[in-house]
């Protein structure tokens, strides 16, 4: 509506600064760090001359004015101990005052020539900052123009979805069109619900029986908290202390996850939510518990549906199979799955596998933490949110494309770095990171390797004994 | 250009969950201290270049995910290393007591010639305190190892500690330094290290201002 309001109001300035708010506000729950607005450089220097005076006033005319505006300052007499120039009332008229003005009277004056000099310099900077001013007003129109659009493609999907694909889910989810809308990016409010259609309960989870693993959830912590150490268990397999370390990991994960957000802290709106599913779900899988990077998981998914759908989409998203070798650490499992990702690796960028071979940087040293969070901690939140609609569409498979996908757009980069820079890079993506270039560099990524699709790939990779040595030495088993 | 370093070494941060191994390192590599860090998973790496005895040396420091069920991974990182340190929170027994498995878990996986530091961090925290200065020191005794109690909060004893155990690692190499180079130039491309970091170094670019 404020965008309604304020193109009415016609004015330029007031309209770019209210979308500015806009921007702001739309963007600062998941944008991790806000980027510091431009302002263009340069031009600030000469604010004392209008914009839309085009032609530069000649000298004599700012002389004038100059000396005007600091006869007009003399009702308030200068400080004694400063001379003319340094007057406070007097704010010089920046570069302007300071090429055209009279030299003190202590030196000598300025020759014609220099003076002449000056004023050429002076008009060519003011045209060149201008022209830069102008560059920068036009790029800003552009991207405005963009987020225009964008806005107005995510409000037209967000009709498509509501009316047309959810109500007829079963027939279209997998049609070209909507997989194509798919790929574009779940609009915000339709997220969530997409996400559990896609992920689906075949464990057949009730919102009543999310409540039931819950009163247990608290009952354990109850006990917990009264007894300190001592906690009768009925369960046998998982021992009482590691039960007890579960539950207390728990606690000191939850804020540790995303806590730039400042959300899930203790005392924050979604605290409890989240120990609630993550409690819920050591009670109703104890024979996983809790791992960490499960907290992040079920966090994203909070922040984007109701507390049950999120319990229910969460236990079933870990019951992938790939999750599932991920979380339980089924060492041999995440070996095939490393060895599946080089194969695509080195079909897709062939230069930076050998040089991340020479560099010895085995795939676990990153993958393990995208995998395990599912890119929701090494990428801004909005963009992993973009990978996770096209993963809940594709599946672990998209995973791994995304993976190779941030790789190829940072290939070049990453190909002069060494082993401990890699790393770094890696672990840690740069906050920057384009979304429309990322999905750009995804779909460049080929799935296939010599005509095997990565469900073929990693089939095969399974029925070998022995996986590829080369693969990742650093995780082979002593 | 003048050479980076003179010696590279991986150092290994080993220890249960929340005892505070990245804040400690965090702390030694960047002077930050945040009281809610994100969680490890997996391993995270930093580093940093000291200068021990006119010597340059670049550690890389891998910084484990602390649950239990991570070891399975973490554990084959342990040959890789040269430095480990065992972190416990002074606060917390329980990580007191499990210094023995991360021990025993060392002498399995890591080289015989791994060098060990015992650090009990959190030192700020008196009044929590659960683990007497002296049980540390008595573990580490027995274990020879060096101890050091740090808090990652205060800034105390967490250069000493990291100095420490750079020094510890350069005595046990110093003998094949020579080798121990050689052995480092198989692993690292040490020539596109260099080149790469000079490109890094970023001028402002200076901007002409004065025209009086």
């Amino acid at each position: 509506e404020s965008r309604l309001a304020s193109s009415q109001l016609g004015a330029d300035s007031l309209d770019i600064f209210i979308i500015l708010l806009n921007c702001i506000f739309d963007r600062g729950l998941f944008s991790r760090k806000q980027k510091e607005a431009q302002s263009a450089p340069g031009w600030k220097l000469f604010g004392k001359v209008p914009l839309r005076e085009s032609p530069p006033k000649d000298s004599k005319t700012i002389q004038q004015e100059y000396e005007a505006k600091t006869s007009k300052g003399g009702h308030s007499p200068p400080r004694p101990s400063q001379g003319r120039r340094k007057n406070l009332e007097f704010e010089p008229l920046s570069t302007t005052a300071l090429i055209l003005e009279d030299r003190p009277s202590n030196l000598p004056a300025k020759p014609e020539e220099e003076a002449q000099r000056h004023r050429q310099e002076y008009d060519e900077m003011v045209a060149e900052a201008k022209k830069r001013e102008l560059k920068e007003a036009q790029k800003k129109k552009q991207q405005m123009k963009e987020r225009f659009k964008q806005e107005d493609n995510i409000s037209s999907a967000m009709v498509v979805w509501n009316t047309e694909i959810l109500p007829n889910w079963d027939s279209m989810r997998g049609s070209r069109r909507v997989k194509d809308l798919w790929w574009q990016g779940l609009p915000p409010n339709v997220r969530g619900r997409v996400w559990s259609l896609a992920i689906g309960n075949e464990l057949n989870i009730t919102p009543e029986l999310y409540e039931i693993f819950l009163s247990r959830a608290k009952e354990r912590w109850g006990t917990f908290r009264d007894t300190g150490c001592e906690v009768e268990t009925e369960e046998s397999g998982t021992s009482v202390a590691d039960r007890e370390s579960s539950l207390d990991l728990i606690k000191l994960d939850i804020s540790r996850t995303f806590p730039s957000l400042f959300i899930f802290q203790k005392g924050g709106p979604y605290h409890d939510l989240l120990h609630s599913v993550l409690g819920a779900y050591t009670c109703y899988r104890p024979d996983v518990g809790y791992v960490q990077g499960m907290s992040f998981i079920a966090a994203v998914l909070i922040l984007n549906m109701e507390e049950a759908d999120a319990f229910i989409a969460f236990a079933n998203l870990l019951n992938k199979p790939c999750q599932m070798a991920f979380f339980r650490v089924d060492h041999e499992l995440m070996l095939k799955y490393f060895a599946a990702f080089q194969v695509f690796f080195e079909e897709n960028l062939p230069r930076l596998f050998s040089h991340f071979q020479s560099s010895n940087l085995t795939p676990d040293l990153y993958l393990i933490d995208w995998i395990f969070t599912l890119y929701s901690k090494s990428l801004p939140l909005d963009v992993a949110c973009r990978v996770w609609d096209v993963f809940c569409r594709d599946g672990e498979e998209f995973l791994f494309r995304t993976g190779l996908g941030i790789l190829r757009l940072y290939e070049e980069v990453l190909l002069c770095m060494d082993f401990i820079h890699i790393a770094q890079f890696l672990t840690r993506l740069p906050d920057d990171v384009s979304v429309d270039r990322l999905f750009g560099c995804i779909s460049c990524t080929q799935m296939t390797s010599n005509n095997r699709k990565w469900t073929q790939v990693f089939s095969a990779l399974m029925k070998d004994k022995e996986v590829d040595k080369s693969s990742s030495p650093s995780l082979k088993s002593s | 250009m003048a050479k980076q370093y003179d010696v590279l070494f991986r150092l290994l941060l080993l220890g249960d969950s929340g005892v505070g191994k990245t804040c400690l390192l965090c702390r030694f590599t960047d002077n930050e201290f945040h009281p809610s860090h994100i969680s490890t998973i997996g391993v995270d790496f930093k580093m940093k270049t000291l200068e021990i005895d006119g010597i340059k040396v670049r550690i890389q420091i891998w910084d484990t995910a602390g649950q239990e069920r991570y070891q399975t991974i973490t554990k084959q990182y342990y040959r890789r290393a040269q430095g480990i340190f065992l972190v416990y929170d002074i606060t917390s027994e329980r990580s007191f007591q499990h210094i023995m498995k991360w021990a025993s878990d060392v002498d399995e996986y890591a080289p015989d010639k791994v060098q060990k530091i015992l650090v009990g961090n959190k030192s700020d925290e008196e009044q929590k305190r659960q683990v007497a200065t002296a049980q540390g020191n008595k573990l580490a005794k027995a274990y020879g190892m060096d101890f050091f109690e740090t808090s990652a909060f205060t800034n105390h004893n967490i250069t000493e500690s990291f100095t420490r155990l750079a020094e510890l690692v350069l005595q046990a190499n110093k003998k094949d330094l020579d080798v121990l180079r050689v052995s480092i130039n198989d692993k690292l491309n040490l020539a596109a290290l260099e080149e790469e970091e000079g490109v890094c170094d970023s001028s402002s670019d200076a901007q002409k201002t004065c025209w009086c």
